[in-house]
């Protein structure tokens, strides 16, 4: 598996940057605040969204990957539990759609191909 | 120097213009109608969605039946959505979140903006004759989905601008046809 190209880091660096960023709604409240963040999900974004940034600064395509399935499990953790008597993410749906949005966006730059200059001059 | 004129079958016609700031502004749409998904996703509240207790998700679609707005659409949410409520929440839902997934990322954008065309015209097909609603919330979310599509909003500030080059060298079916949902 070959690295990040600088595209592609960068991008996984603005992910991972959305997601810290993310942990401030939980300071944000009625229509300020854009995704139920508070508790727990305020950890697993600041965590995983370093883990994106640090991946993008190494330009190791398996470090996104990890962060990219960490928001994703969480997302369908929340997804499963939204709603019920048991929620471990204390969340609700918009919590789901930004860490899906996170994973979705991290796990296609963990797995896109490396641009071919050659072809792309073509 | 390029002309910054263009000929088409119309004659001369000036070209839009490509500043940093009008791909700023295409990229704050695109973000800003991500978040009112996301945003809205946080009140409809499984397992029931508000069938319970007639509020929430429920009480919203069955304004189309009690307020109706388009007979045809009545029809279908009095006889296929609300005796199936359960099913259409979780899809309300889910399309929902993914609206405000993929467009908060800018991948497969068009697609997206399309299925928020879509998923507009439903929403105002149920709530336009609702209590307090101001229709025009409606056309202005429509609209702004329409803007999204028109100017491939993802290519802007968003993943597809990174990964289109990627899926253009592909040979995969997978990447012909997010080159076509980008």
């Amino acid at each position: 598996m070959s690295g990040l190209d600088r595209r592609l880091a960068r991008a996984a660096m603005w992910l991972g940057v959305v997601g810290v960023f993310a942990a401030s709604f939980a300071l944000a409240s009625g229509p300020w605040k854009p995704a139920d963040i508070k508790g727990l999900p305020v950890v697993v974004t600041i965590v995983l969204g370093l883990v994106a940034i640090v991946g993008a600064r190494l330009t190791m395509r398996v470090v996104v990957l990890v962060s990219a399935v960490g928001y994703l499990a969480a997302a369908l953790l929340q997804l499963a539990q939204f709603g019920r008597s048991t929620n471990w993410l204390g969340g609700s749906g918009s919590t789901f759609a930004l860490f899906l949005g996170l994973g979705v966006g991290l796990l296609a730059v963990a797995l896109a191909p490396t641009l071919d200059p050659d072809k792309e001059t073509q | 120097m390029a002309s910054t004129m263009t000929k088409d079958a119309g004659g001369d016609v000036e070209p839009l213009p490509n500043r940093r700031m009008d791909r700023a502004l295409i990229a704050a749409l695109r973000i800003g109608v991500a978040v009112l998904w996301i945003q809205n996703t946080g009140w409809k509240r499984p397992p029931d969605f508000g069938e319970d207790s007639g509020r929430g998700l429920y009480m919203w679609t069955k304004f189309a039946v009690d307020r109706e707005v388009f007979a045809p659409y009545a029809w279908f949410v009095e006889h296929v959505v609300l005796p199936n409520f359960t099913l259409f929440g979780w899809l309300t839902l889910i399309v929902e979140a993914s609206l405000g997934a993929f467009l908060l990322v800018g991948l497969a954008t068009r697609l997206w903006a399309a299925v928020g065309v879509a998923q507009s015209l439903a929403i105002m097909l149920s709530v336009l004759k609702a209590p307090h609603e101001w229709h025009w919330s409606y056309f202005l979310m429509i609209l702004a989905h329409l803007v999204i599509f028109a100017t491939a909003a993802g290519r802007t500030a968003g993943l597809d601008g990174v990964l289109r080059p990627r899926w253009r060298q592909s040979k995969s079916k997978a990447a012909r046809l997010l080159m076509r949902a980008s």
